[in-house]
C-alpha cells in the first residue's frame, strides 16, 4: 500500500462545547414489537474518545448505536447531541444534530456509485438544492476534480488512488474502508462504528483500527460496537459491557478487562456463559 | 401474404405512402400518446411506489391487491371505461375529449400505470434497508434518502418503464374505442396508431403494408428499449 493508513492531516478539532459529552443517552429504552432491547441505559460520549462497546451478539449493540445516531426514537429516555435534547427539538434541529454523527454500518452499505461519489455524499447532501443543481450541471460539462475533504478521508483509509472505481468493484475490506472515509469526510463531532471489522482480514482491520485513532486524534468522539475483546483493549479509552437489556459497567478499558466491578461482567470476560 | 418471403416486403415498405406523411404521422401520434401517457405513469408511479415500499399503512394489502389486478386488466374494458368517461354524457364530457390523443393518453395511463407502479415497488423494496439507513445517517433528508433509493433501483425501475410503454404502445382496443382510427382528409393521422393501422391494414387485405407497421412497431421499441438502457447504465458512475 502506497498511502498510509491514517495519513490524514492530524488536524485536531475544537471540542463543540468543552469536554462536555458530545453524545449523551440517559436513561434510554427501546421495545421492539413488544420486547425491551434497552432498558434505562445510559452512555456519554466525549470529544476524542474511543469507547468500545461490547458484548453477546444480539443483545442491542446496533439498537444502542442506531439511538445515539438519532436513527431511532428511545421510547423513554432523553438522547442529546452536544447538550441539545434531540427528541424533543424540531425536525430541522434534529436532522442538524443527526448531521453531526457519523455512522459506519457492519456491512460497508455502498451506493452504486464511484468511490468518490459516495464519500462525498455527506458533503453533498449538506449543500442547497440550487448548489446541487449547479454542480451536477458543472460536472456534466466538465469531471470535477476530486475536492480536498473526499481525498483526505480517503487518505485516511489509504482508498485515495481508488477514488474513481466503482464501489461495486471493491473487496469487502476495501469497502469498509471507503464506508469508514464516506463517514469521516463530512467532519462528524461523533463517529458511531457498529462492528466495523467483523468480517475483514488482520490488514484491513488494522487499517479501520488506525483510522479510529486518527479520528480520536482530531478531537471526534467515538463509539465501536465490537464482539472481539482484544480490539477493545487495543482501541479504546472506556468500555461500556452491554447485558441483558443494559450497561453492565462502563469505566477505562483497563480497568474493565483487569478488574470488572460487575460479576456479570466479569464473567463475559472471561468466557463464561452470562445469561 | 404473411407466409411470403421477407424480400417480397420491400415492394410494400417503398410504396408506403411517406410524402404525404401517412406512416410519418402514424409514428408521431403512437410515439406522442404512448410517451406522454408512460411520463405521467411514470411520475405517478415512482411516489407510490415509494410510500408502498416503505411505510405501512392500513389498506396496504388491498392496494396492493388491486395494481396487481391493473396489470391485468383487459384493454378494451379500460377503452370502455374511459369512452364512458369522457362521453358527452360523462363526468369529462364537457370537455369534448372524445376521439382525441387525450383521451387516448388518459386510457394508456391507466393500462401503463399499474406495471409501472409494480416492477418499481419491487424494484424498491429490494434496495437494501442499510443502504437507505446510510443515506438517513449521512444526514440525508426523505427526499435524499428517496433519491438514493431511486438510483439504487433504477435498473428494476428502468425495466418497469420499459414494460408500460410496451403494454401502452402495443395496445389497440382501448385506443380504437376511445381515439376512432382517425386520419385527416390529407390521410394525415389524427388519432391513428401504428397499432391501430397494423388492424386496419391487416382486415383490408394489405397485409404487406401491415407487416411492414408491424416492423417499424418493433424497431422503436427496441429504439426505446435502448435508449432507456442506457440512460441506466450511465448513471451508475453518476451516482
Amino acid at each position: 500500500m502506497s498511502e498510509t493508513a491514517a495519513g490524514g492531516t492530524g488536524r485536531r478539532r475544537e471540542a463543540p462545547s468543552g469536554d462536555a459529552p458530545i453524545v449523551d443517552a440517559t436513561e434510554v429504552s427501546v421495545t421492539f414489537e413488544g420486547q425491551a432491547v434497552l432498558e434505562g441505559l445510559s452512555l456519554a460520549v466525549e470529544p476524542g474518545e474511543v469507547v468500545a462497546v461490547i458484548g453477546p451478539s444480539g443483545v442491542g449493540k446496533t439498537t444502542l448505536l442506531q439511538v445515539l445516531a438519532l436513527s431511532v426514537e428511545p421510547d423513554a429516555g432523553r438522547v442529546s447531541v452536544d447538550g441539545v435534547d434531540a427528541w424533543a427539538a424540531e425536525e430541522a434541529e434534529r436532522l442538524a444534530l443527526r448531521r453531526r454523527v457519523g455512522m459506519v454500518f457492519q456491512s460497508a452499505s455502498l451506493f452504486d456509485a464511484s468511490v468518490a461519489r459516495n464519500v462525498e455524499y455527506g458533503l453533498r447532501v449538506r449543500r442547497s438544492w440550487r448548489e446541487r443543481l449547479e454542480a451536477s450541471l458543472r460536472s456534466a460539462l466538465r469531471p470535477p476534480a476530486l475536492s480536498s475533504r473526499v481525498r483526505e478521508a480517503l487518505s485516511v483509509v489509504g482508498m485515495a488512488g481508488q477514488a474513481d472505481q466503482s464501489a461495486r468493484s471493491l473487496s469487502g475490506g476495501e469497502a469498509q474502508r471507503v464506508s469508514f472515509a464516506r463517514a469521516l469526510a463530512y467532519d462528524p463531532d461523533v463517529l458511531l462504528l457498529d462492528e466495523p471489522t467483523s468480517d475483514l482480514d488482520p490488514r484491513n482491520t488494522a487499517v479501520i483500527e488506525d483510522a479510529m485513532a486518527e479520528a480520536r486524534e482530531r478531537g471526534i468522539g467515538v463509539v465501536v460496537a465490537t464482539h472481539d475483546m482484544h480490539q477493545a483493549e487495543r482501541v479504546a479509552d472506556r468500555v461500556a459491557v452491554l447485558l441483558g437489556t443494559d450497561v453492565a459497567e462502563v469505566g477505562e478499558t483497563s480497568r474493565v478487562f483487569s478488574q470488572p466491578s460487575d460479576e456479570r461482567t466479569r464473567k463475559f470476560i472471561s468466557g463464561e456463559l452470562v445469561y | 401474404m404473411p407466409s411470403e418471403p421477407v424480400v417480397h416486403l420491400l415492394p410494400a415498405f417503398l410504396d408506403l405512402p411517406f410524402r404525404e406523411g401517412y406512416v410519418r404521422s402514424i409514428i408521431y401520434v403512437s410515439l406522442y400518446v404512448s410517451g406522454i401517457a408512460v411520463i405521467l405513469s411514470t411520475l405517478f408511479s415512482i411516489p407510490v411506489a415509494l410510500v408502498m415500499g416503505f411505510t405501512d399503512f392500513p389498506g396496504k394489502q388491498f392496494a396492493k391487491s388491486i395494481i396487481n389486478t391493473g396489470m391485468g386488466f383487459p384493454s378494451v374494458v379500460v377503452g370502455l371505461l374511459v369512452l364512458f368517461i369522457v362521453s358527452n354524457q360523462g363526468p369529462l364530457g364537457s370537455l369534448e375529449l372524445i376521439f382525441t390523443t387525450e383521451a387516448m393518453i388518459i386510457s394508456q395511463f391507466v393500462l401503463a400505470t399499474p406495471p409501472i407502479t409494480a416492477i418499481s415497488m419491487a424494484a424498491i423494496s429490494g434496495v437494501d434497508a442499510d443502504v437507505r439507513g446510510a443515506a438517513r445517517v449521512l444526514g440525508g433528508t426523505r427526499v435524499d434518502v428517496a433519491l438514493v433509493t431511486i438510483k439504487e433501483a433504477r435498473y428494476g425501475i428502468a425495466t418497469a418503464i420499459l414494460a408500460g410503454f410496451g403494454r401502452a404502445i402495443s395496445e389497440v382496443g382501448s385506443v380504437l374505442i376511445v381515439g376512432g382510427n382517425i386520419t385527416g382528409a390529407d390521410g394525415v393521422s389524427k388519432t391513428r396508431t401504428l397499432t391501430t393501422a397494423i388492424q386496419l391494414e391487416a382486415r383490408q387485405g394489405r397485409y404487406e403494408t401491415a407487416m411492414v407497421l408491424g416492423a417499424v412497431l418493433v424497431v422503436l421499441v427496441l429504439l426505446v428499449n435502448a435508449v432507456v438502457v442506457r440512460i441506466g447504465d450511465e448513471g451508475v458512475m453518476r451516482g
